[in-house]
């Protein structure tokens, strides 16, 4: 290994960093230790001219390594990493220590910070001068993609990739591609038919010449990574068939929530409390009547059922608001005469025209009745016989506080949108976790809302988290783009930061398996090692801590690299009084 | 106990004046810019949401409206343009169709022709009377240019009419006062009031009718305040000395301009016709938010009033100038409006909140007395 030559660069930050720490004494003081070449401040270390001095330096004093005291790693590592190979050298031979949201941030003692932002320098430079070269790598991408589910979302995933040329498996468990799409009526929030929408790219789906349609089929399991996926899928019939495909767009959608366990609604127990799901088939049969054949003249819509409920789904299924209201609408158009209660918790519209679409709504003499299901949920009753009515719901009026009853026809329950049964198994099969809703988790909420922490799988419809039509349409169509650029380059770059295991040390305990949570480690019968699958891991460390025998190395932060760090932090070496009094 | 909700109130309550009001959306903010609202007696929005739900038992057992003095703050806070103060005005309307057992308060308050036709047969009863049963207006009358009113409207013959007139309106006023009773205490039966709350709290009845120390809270009334009092005052003063004193007030001598008689009845025509003009200016103007929307009840009630006023100034100018014929013309249009304004007026239209809103004040404060009563009895179990 070369004399290691390191320059240090002390960021001010503008004032972010430089008005608690002395970052000039901390350059003076760091200058002095060995190794260490040169050390400078500069007020923006990541601007063009901050990084002009990082690049000048490095060329003048034939630097080999290179510290940035500044900001998060998160924030700019990468634009660092990019100046060191703009100057010929290995963009990891390069380490940040962090004194602005480490330090300056959260300290106000000056002197004190000065101290701590030393010690963290300290250590940069140690880990960095055992920095290795590493080399980017690249695998090939299979053009092929695979959708799991054919509703509005997959369909739309689909066909952007379809017509863009590229082959799409569509693998749907059911017996018909449209979802949950295709047995609606009418659409919030400009009532447009949902068959008109859907029927035609149903269509365009099933006679596409490059998408592959697998109806009544389910997917058994996924091997792979991104680029090179492969799977075995299952037509119930036993009959398996194996596809390639280098990424996967998981939509496989949701399902309605079953009211019957919530006692006060006694669903199944009355006969015309129907679920919203039943009530759109009348919709769409074009007669809405109870049991009975007789025409409701009392109809009461109760929203958030099995929704917000600390009992049930705490989330909010986002459409049943205003599909409550399109009911009030149809119904009031097709039952001019009928009363129309909506007992709702809070009126949620928040969709493009959703807000003029409840405001139009209003007026047309439905009556608002707000309840919180804190308070009890509203209890629905057999009315008495002289009733003029078949039922009672009793509820607790928020805005009022009174107690109340409504007469009731018939009740439609708004069901929340849950999560599909098998969403554990598909999640272990492509490798993408569940949250405590048992919708499959993104790779950033907010900043990476349809990619997964396995590359190559995206997410998207109402498997993520319950969804309308638009913005599960918007998600399929980001995914497909997303998927395009990756077959566009042709390969996927992976990550290098990876874990190796040295066979010769490793003693075949595969605690490593046990403890990766990528399934990224696989065991070699033959050979008795655990082989690291290099595209699938992350880097994440949990084995390299976890091997009892030292056999695991964390590229990039080795054994000895986290150590000198350490001894770095703590030294004492460093010349001046206040190291000495820690 | 729970109230069955109704869609069809808020239908019915559109005829009694302006309904804005399913635009609220229970902000609060007329609640919390309303300097009259206290403990107990939350409004307007409360109110607003009863009417909304249709909660038919509530409403019409709600005081609130009678305590509450239409500044009109609620209105220009509301961000929904809900108009809460005119709601409470259209309450108001509805409340007393409601207190009225008749009917005929309702059917005032909901049909133009129907008022215009009570009013109608009033006056011609009225005229006719004079026709008939009046004494010929011949030479014994306006010999040597003297005006006879003893002997063209005898005094003891006015005097029937007038007793039995305020005996008709005092019982349909008092029926639909204890009406409004039984809604407001009797029937929350949950609520007990102390025997001797009533006698105590009758100070607050006396004082509130004679004061109406409430309009004063409201900021935006304070300058209304003295049109009003100065309205109710003239109208007080004439109607005892009108009913209780004729024969002192109607007399065929013409006495200085200092004789009390003279001054009390220039008091109240001043009274009456200054708290009349604030309100026919106001109303014209359309600025203050209370005289913005006029129902056709709150024109025709100061169009009566205006004139049988009006026509008492003339009876006076005529009379003091020596001029029988046109005295006698004008006491019979005087008596022509004046006795559909009373019949009509007091006991089922706007008139009748000189008596409802004192004793809704009355009755609140009854009520209090039980709450009070009850939470004591409460706390005494607790401690116990």
């Amino acid at each position: 290994m070369k004399e290691p030559r390191i320059g240090v660069f002390v960021c001010w930050c503008g004032t972010n960093i430089a008005s608690v720490i002395d970052v000039e004494k901390v350059a003076e003081e760091i200058g002095t230790l060995p190794n260490v070449v040169i050390s400078k401040t500069y007020k923006y270390m990541c601007s063009d001219p901050g990084q002009e001095i990082i690049m000048k330096e490095i060329k003048e004093n034939n630097l080999n390594r290179v510290v940035v005291a500044a900001c998060s790693p998160r924030i700019h590592e990468l634009t660092f990493r990019k100046v060191l190979e703009n100057s010929g050298i290995n963009g990891y031979l390069f380490e940040m220590a962090n004194i602005r949201e480490q330090v300056s941030w959260v300290h106000k003692d000056k002197e004190e910070a000065t101290k701590k932002a030393k010690a963290l320098i300290v250590g940069a430079i140690n880990k960095v001068s055992f920095h290795e070269s590493l080399e980017k790598r690249f695998v090939d991408i299979n053009p092929a993609t695979l959708v799991i589910g054919g509703g509005i979302a997959g369909i739309s995933a689909a066909l952007q990739l379809a017509d863009a040329g590229q082959k799409v498996f569509i693998v749907e468990k059911n017996e018909n591609i449209g979802g949950h799409v295709a047995n609606i009526d009418l659409m919030f929030p400009y009532l447009f038919s949902a068959k008109q929408l859907i029927e035609p790219k149903i269509q365009k789906v099933k006679n596409h010449e490059n998408i592959e349609l697998f109806l009544n089929t389910q997917i058994d399991e996924v091997s792979g990574y991104v680029g090179n996926f492969e799977s075995f899928i299952n037509n119930g019939n036993g009959t398996k068939k194996e596809l390639k495909f280098g990424n996967i767009v998981l939509a496989t959608g949701l399902k309605t929530y079953d009211p019957s366990g919530i006692p006060e609604y006694k669903y199944n127990e009355l006969p015309d409390v129907i679920t919203s799901y039943e009530f759109e088939k009348m919709l769409i049969n074009g007669k809405i009547q109870t049991k009975t054949g007789k025409k409701p003249k009392n109809i009461v819509i109760i929203h958030c059922v099995g929704s917000r409920d600390e009992d049930i789904h705490t989330y909010c299924s986002r459409t049943c608001c205003m599909t409550a209201l399109k009911y009030a609408n149809q119904v009031r158009s097709a039952l001019p005469k009928s009363n129309i209660f909506e007992a709702y918790s809070d009126m949620r519209a928040f969709g493009k025209g959703c807000e003029e679409f409840y405001t139009r709504s209003s007026k047309k003499n439905i009556m608002f009745l707000m309840f919180d299901q804190k308070d009890g949920k509203p209890e629905i009753r057999e009315a008495n016989k002289n009733d003029d009515c078949s039922m009672i719901v009793e509820m607790n009026e928020k805005l009022s506080g009174e107690q109340i009853e409504i007469p009731a026809d018939m009740v439609i329950l708004m069901t929340a949108m849950e999560a599909q049964n098998d969403v554990k198994d598909i999640g272990h099969a492509v490798g993408v976790s569940i949250c405590g809703s048992s919708f499959f988790i993104e790779k950033h909420p907010k900043l990476d809302p349809i990619a997964t922490t396995t590359d190559g799988v995206f997410v998207v419809g109402s498997c993520q988290a319950p969804k309308d039509i638009p913005d599960s349409i918007t998600q399929a169509e980001a995914a497909s783009a997303r998927i395009l650029s990756s077959i566009s380059k042709g390969r996927v770059q992976v990550e290098v930061t990876t874990a190796e295991v040295n066979e010769e040390i490793c003693c075949g305990c595969q605690t490593c398996i046990k403890v990766c949570p990528y399934t990224a480690i696989s065991f070699d019968e033959e050979k008795n090692v655990s082989v690291v699958n290099e595209v699938l891991c992350k880097g994440c460390g949990t084995c390299g801590s976890a091997c009892p025998t030292g056999a695991i190395k964390c590229r990039h932060f080795t054994d000895v690299q986290i150590l000198s760090q350490i001894e770095g932090l703590l030294s004492k070496s460093l010349s001046t009084s206040t190291m000495e009094e820690k | 106990m729970s109230v069955r909700v109704n869609t069809e109130l808020k239908e019915e309550l559109k005829r009694f004046g302006v309904n804005e009001w399913n635009e609220c959306f229970h902000c609060g903010s007329c609640t919390a810019t309303c300097p009259l609202t206290e403990e107990n007696h939350l409004f307007p929005r409360k109110a607003m949401r009863y009417v909304q739900m249709g909660l038919k038992k509530k409403v019409v057992t709600n005081v609130d409206p009678w305590l509450c003095y239409y500044c009109g703050d609620c209105t220009t806070t509301c961000p929904r343009d809900a108009n809460p103060g005119e709601f409470m005005m259209s309450m108001r309307r509805y409340l007393t169709s409601v207190y009225d057992w008749t009917g005929l308060s309702k059917l005032f308050y909901t049909s133009k022709i129907w008022e215009f036709v009570f009013v109608i047969l009033f006056a011609l009863a009225v005229i006719l009377s004079f026709i008939l049963f009046g004494p010929a207006v011949d030479k014994t009358l306006t010999a040597q240019g003297g005006v006879k009113l003893n002997e063209f409207a005898p005094i003891s013959i006015i005097e029937i009419g007038d007793w039995t007139m305020a005996v008709i309106v005092a019982f349909l006023l008092i029926s639909n006062i204890f009406n409004m009773f039984y809604k407001i205490v009797l029937s929350d039966k949950k609520v007990k009031v102390p025997f001797i709350s009533y006698f105590i709290e009758i100070r607050q009845l006396i004082i509130h009718y004679s004061t109406q120390s409430r309009l004063l809270k409201c900021k935006k009334n304070r300058s209304f305040w003295v049109g009003h009092w100065l309205l109710m005052t003239g109208y007080t003063i004439m109607f005892i000395v009108v009913v209780v004193y004729l024969p002192w007030f109607q007399t065929e001598e013409v006495h200085s301009f200092y004789h009390p008689q003279r001054l009390l009845g220039y008091y109240a025509t001043f009274g009456i016709l200054f708290g009349l003009s604030v309100a026919i200016i106001g109303r014209l103007r359309k600025k203050e938010e209370k005289f913005k929307f006029s129902h056709m009840s709150d024109w025709l009630f100061i169009i009566m009033l205006y004139l049988v006023t009006l026509s008492g100034i003339l009876i006076h100018i005529f009379r003091i100038n020596g001029m029988p014929m046109a005295t006698y013309y004008s006491y019979v249009a005087h008596m022509a409006i004046l006795v559909p304004m009373i019949m009509i007026e007091v006991p089922f239209s706007k008139w009748s909140h000189l008596a409802y809103r004192p004793f809704a004040i009355y009755f609140s404060r009854l009520r209090r007395a039980g709450i009070r009563k009850q939470n004591i009895k409460i706390n005494q179990l607790a401690t116990a």
